[in-house]
């Protein structure tokens, strides 16, 4: 085994003497066996359609080999590399710049071709030793045209850089946006500016509001 | 002579005073909360019912204690967030004994209060916190000098949800422990709810629609009854909660989970949570259910902290916060 995740174990191995990971999505007994056995299936199956989907777009994603339905296991190959979560305190801004950049032009691809990734975080981008951008975990993958989803998508990146990279969040997530923007301009869409716009809205909802004035 | 703090809670059914000293020893807490006839938690009746009675409960505190009014020397009052007319009231009251005793007076967000009384009263030091209440749902931890907040909900806070599922099936406010007893009556008959995570946020509006719509459909009483429906309803719920939980857990990779909030005196979720800690090797703590709610003490020790990092507010900064988040506020204490 090489990582217990929330959701699932990787365990790194061979078939075919190729090297490859084992997405073992285990049971929950947390949740009652019939809850956890439809979440299990459904998001292994998500994941493993998903990932060879976007493959289509020219994303970087694991290849998928093989899926075992039954016990919510996927055989994809071994992407050598770190987290983008335990490098980035490490690397220089202008580094920093370009990868964030990159990456917005990625999410972006997904976003046009009416992909939703779910769960954007810096512990699910790797990022290989020839600086290629590997995006993983497609458990929570979503189908979905609507600028709601999509801006879902990148407030959750947006709380994630806050939460855990603080000092380096303004700065990462402009780059982000230049390049999510950039992207949406290569089709001359402007879908962009009202995904962009909604984050706001997202956070204005309920529990989100910022700070306001009151006597 | 002992320092002593008086808290004042005060941002929603609950005006709450608690006494300690500054070593976090609590004399006395006094609750007072405001249960209404029918419907949920109408601010304005909620501010009628604390106007009415903040005198009494101060009072009752200080009887408890055995002290006087005279011997408290720092007042800390809930600042943030909660319902705007009821806040109100901590804060008046509170600047009010401030000046009345010419004592230093600090305001306290009450989110950061939860998670420093759980902190103190099961003796952790730095846990990932599920914090389930009427008014919130959130997932927080402490990076970056401040109690950042990792998973919250994007819609109904889980109280909120089951106090307001409970309503339309009838149950009187609260009803949350009613929602749990019924529950347990289930022949683990489970009906299929949404389950909404999105990374590590999640939605409850889908779930509550959903689960409204099976009291009003002709199958109800049929193929299935209220206990099911109470059963399925905490199942996928509380099923949501403890996966963010768990992702916010792999992800910061804390050594201790604490459970706060009214809700966590849920014994359903108290033993999911409980589950996903020892998967993960954490220690598991609930704050016990006297801390767990909304109350006094925790706003008193919170304020005690952060008097003891930089002193008391200034009149002009008690100005009442009803939207502030936590992840605004920097931890001085904790540096």
């Amino acid at each position: 085994m090489i990582r217990k995740g929330a959701e699932a174990s990787l365990y790194s191995g061979h078939w075919f003497e190729k090297e490859v990971i084992f997405k073992y999505r285990i049971p929950k007994k947390y949740r009652i066996e019939e809850l956890d056995k439809k979440i299990r299936t459904e998001r292994t199956i998500n994941e493993a359609r998903a990932l060879i989907r976007v493959k289509d777009y020219g994303i970087n994603v694991p290849q998928v080999f093989e899926i075992d339905i039954i016990n919510s296991i996927i055989i994809m190959k071994y992407i050598h590399g770190a987290k983008l979560k335990e490098i980035l305190s490490n690397i220089d801004n202008n580094k920093k710049q370009f990868y964030f950049n990159e990456i917005g032009r990625i999410i972006a691809n997904l976003h046009k071709n009416g992909h939703i990734h779910g769960d954007i975080t810096t512990s699910n981008i790797i990022i290989t030793p020839e600086e290629n951008i590997f995006l993983i975990d497609f458990g929570l993958h979503e189908y979905s045209d609507t600028i709601e989803d999509k801006s879902v998508d990148l407030h959750l990146l947006k709380r994630v850089l806050i939460s855990s990279h603080g000092n380096d969040y303004k700065y990462c997530f402009d780059a982000f946006l230049e390049g999510y923007i950039s992207e949406y301009k290569t089709i001359g869409s402007n879908e962009w500016k009202e995904i962009i716009k909604n984050i706001d809205a997202i956070e204005s909802r309920g529990r989100y509001i910022k700070s306001e004035k009151r006597i | 002579m002992k320092k002593l703090c008086l808290g004042i809670e005060s941002t929603a059914h609950t005006f709450s005073v608690g006494i300690l000293d500054f070593k976090g020893n609590v004399y006395s807490l006094i609750n007072d909360t405001f249960i209404p006839k029918e419907g949920g938690l109408h601010p304005a009746l909620v501010r009628e019912h604390h106007l009415n009675n903040f005198m009494k409960t101060i009072n009752r505190a200080l009887l408890d204690a055995n002290i006087s009014i005279k011997d408290i020397q720092l007042i800390a009052f809930s600042q943030s967030p909660g319902l705007g007319p009821v806040l109100k009231i901590g804060a008046l009251v509170a600047r009010m004994l401030s000046q009345l005793l010419n004592i230093p007076i600090v305001g306290v967000n009450h989110c950061i209060a939860h998670i420093e009384i759980g902190r103190l009263m099961c003796k952790i030091k730095d846990p990932l916190t599920l914090y389930v209440s009427g008014g919130n749902t959130i997932v927080s931890a402490f990076e970056s000098s401040r109690y950042q907040i990792f998973g919250e909900t994007l819609d109904l806070a889980i109280g909120n949800m089951i106090d307001s599922f409970a309503r339309d099936a009838g149950l009187q406010h609260p009803g949350g422990p009613k929602i749990e007893k019924i529950a347990l009556t289930s022949k683990q008959n489970y009906i299929q709810l949404p389950y909404v995570v999105k990374g590590m946020d999640l939605s409850f509006s889908g779930l509550y629609t959903a689960a409204k719509y099976l009291i009003k459909s002709e199958e109800y009483n049929k193929t299935y009854n209220l206990a099911d429906i109470a059963y399925s309803l905490q199942e996928t719920a509380f099923g949501m909660l403890t996966e963010v939980t768990e992702r916010a857990l792999a992800h910061t990779e804390k050594k201790e989970v604490l459970l706060t909030g009214g809700v966590a005196a849920n014994k359903r979720l108290q033993s999911m949570i409980e589950y996903i800690s020892k998967e993960h090797d954490a220690k598991f703590e609930v704050v016990p259910l006297k801390y767990a709610g909304d109350n006094g003490a925790m706003i008193g020790w919170t304020g005690i902290l952060r008097f003891q990092a930089e002193g008391g507010h200034g009149i002009s900064e008690t100005i009442i916060k009803p939207k502030e988040r936590m992840d605004q506020i920097t931890i001085p204490w904790r540096v």
